[in-house]
């Protein structure tokens, strides 16, 4: 059987998930010795659009990212979206509660006419995605487990339960029960709860859980203190694009 | 069974030579407030009015993440994985070795889990019996206040630097006297035990059922309808707290992965939650429990009657380790009995 071919693509991002991956360093090489990468810029030079698998990050954020993306999904049989940019719409939604001629003059001052730009928004939203490795950035880790699924034609897992589950796993002492917020609780667990392991708080950067009750949630925030604008700009910081944010 | 008196500066010396043996765990504090079993080293400050550890001791026995099997697919093969450490657990209280009898009689079930077995047979508990009581706990009113096996030995503190040790198996009297000869309790060490059981008992029964534990399953039999479900589950965030800091339950799900290679693999267990919106799902994306109001009270009827229907006892120890764990203030058994208890009173 031929080796299926893969490509990695980027819209709207940092890149650091492709960089997450190529951090995998040897285990890559195992993993990538299953496919034919035809394209990945930061791991080896040329391109081909004759491809199976498409990894893309970033988020659109241009119309004419759209019809790049349309073409990739129209080329690739297996489309997954890389990390919290590409998946949930991530940190570049955050321009989406500002005004446009504002965030343009930022970013691009007087030049700002030329680069057309409009609300970011993750894969999802303009094409079909059939996986996501979620997270900003994401796990190389879970990366390699979701790509050997799709190498054996498993259906590709990541959790459907939020990241309460794996502090309790890890056997954190909550936030909540240390007076502070966290999102953990309408977050996507996957992450092994890194960030509350190392002792600060969840931020979302995984998306919403299936089926999150919001309501429920800002009452918890409101119970811990957390006055409205600070929930909010918790809840914008990467739940931008979801019914999260106020 | 025999007794023994102990002194605290007899200890140091039994964990230093313990530790050289077991991984030994001890209660210390993590912060103010917080407490939990520890792996021991020198020096470290014991906390003996611990209230409650964060953690129940199930991860000792049931580790929240287990292998169970590797498999090559080259010469399709299985073979088991057992890891049993060899522990001791000190300082445990009784309501927690209530709970791990009661999974040890949950495991033995049916076709036994030897990898909770082993675990458990490898592990030396030793309680201890408490000398404070944790705000939401209520164990004194669910039958969870003393154990009479389960333990290896069982320590209570009768003065500010003596504990009387009741012996409760050959490995733990073996233990306790590896550094010479023991002192046999006196009979007035042995009634100094009692009234620290009396003093601490009188302290956990200030949070009580309003009836007997026993009628739990008869209350919820009458309650499948209670308006009760909808009004706590509306606000559960179906993050399964309550069921993953509970010492008693024990779901897991099952995962495989494969090595790089693609050739050989692991199967193994992980914690897992029936308040979970995925934990009900089969084939087909179908949702047996659906709801959170249909899981919410799931937990109740399992912790309250099923458990009881099969072994004569609540599948809840009082150890109020879910009503601080539950960020939505809904997880409360104490709070949903009497309320149900309540609701129901006139039928009485």
């Amino acid at each position: 059987m031929a080796k299926p071919k893969i490509a990695f693509f980027d819209f709207a991002g940092c890149e650091g998930d492709q960089l997450q991956i190529a951090n995998l360093e040897e285990r890559l090489l195992d993993i990538l010795g299953h496919v034919e990468v035809v394209s990945f810029r930061e791991v080896v030079t040329g391109h081909s659009d004759d491809y199976d698998v498409a990894f893309v990050e970033g988020s659109i954020t241009r119309p004419e990212d759209e019809i790049r993306l349309k073409e990739i999904r129209k080329n690739a049989k297996v489309l997954v979206a890389l990390g919290a940019c590409a998946a949930i719409g991530g940190i570049n939604c955050l321009k989406n509660f500002m005004a446009e001629n504002v965030y343009r003059e930022e970013v691009y001052g007087g030049s700002a006419r030329w680069f057309p730009t409009y609300a970011a928004r993750p894969l999802k939203s303009v094409v079909k995605v059939d996986a996501e490795v979620p997270g900003c950035p994401i796990d190389p880790v879970e990366f390699a487990r979701i790509t050997k699924e799709l190498l054996q034609g498993r259906a590709p897992w990541i959790p459907d339960f939020p990241v309460c589950v794996e502090c309790k796993q890890a056997g954190n002492v909550c936030r909540y029960e240390m007076g502070k917020m966290c999102l953990g609780i309408i977050t996507r667990a996957g992450c092994k709860a890194a960030c509350v392991t190392e002792g600060a708080h969840c931020w979302g950067c995984r998306g919403l859980v299936p089926g999150a009750n919001l309501d429920a949630a800002r009452i918890v925030m409101d119970r811990a203190g957390s006055d409205r604008k600070a929930t909010q700009d918790l809840l914008r910081f990467f739940l931008g694009d979801t019914g999260a944010a106020l | 069974m025999t007794t023994y008196t102990v002194y605290k500066e007899q200890l140091p010396g039994l964990f230093e030579k313990w530790s050289k043996l077991y991984a030994l765990h001890v209660p210390a504090r993590l912060r103010e407030g917080f407490y939990d079993l520890v792996p021991w080293k020198k020096d470290l400050e014991i906390a003996w009015d611990y209230d409650v550890a964060y953690n129940s001791a199930k991860r000792f026995v049931m580790p929240p993440h287990e292998a169970l099997i590797t498999y090559d697919r080259r010469t399709c093969e299985a073979k088991p994985v057992f890891d049993a450490p060899k522990q001791i657990l000190f300082g445990v209280h009784p309501y927690d070795v209530k709970a791990l009898n009661q999974l040890d009689q949950i495991m033995e079930a049916g076709s036994p889990d030897q990898n909770y077995i082993r675990r458990r047979e490898a592990t030396v508990v030793m309680v201890f019996e408490p000398l404070t009581v944790s705000s939401s706990a209520f164990w004194a009113s669910v039958g969870a206040s003393s154990v009479a096996h389960g333990f290896d030995l069982y320590w209570t503190k009768i003065g500010p630097a003596a504990f009387t040790v009741e012996v409760g198996s050959v490995r733990g009297e073996e233990l306790l006297g590896m550094n010479g000869p023991l002192l046999a309790s006196t009979a007035g060490d042995k009634e100094g035990a009692r009234r620290a059981k009396a003093r601490v008992l009188a302290k956990a029964r200030k949070n009580a059922l309003r009836y007997n534990w026993e009628e739990t399953p008869r209350l919820l039999a009458k309650c499948w309808d209670s308006p009760l479900w909808r009004r706590y589950s509306q606000m559960c965030l179906a993050c399964g707290s309550c069921n993953l800091v509970c010492p008693t339950c024990y779901c897991f799900d099952i995962r495989e992965e494969s090595d790089d290679q693609l050739e050989t693999g692991v199967r193994s267990r992980e914690w897992d939650g029936c308040m979970l919106e995925g934990f009900a799902k089969v084939a087909g994306n179908h949702n047996f429990r659906p709801k959170a109001q249909d899981r919410y009270r799931h937990r109740y009827f399992r912790k309250g009657k099923y458990i009881y229907d099969k072994i004569g006892e609540l599948g809840c120890v009082g150890c109020g380790r879910c009503v601080r764990a539950c960020t939505a203030g809904i997880a409360n058994p104490l709070k949903v009995f009497n309320e149900l208890w309540e609701e129901t009173a006139h039928e009485y």
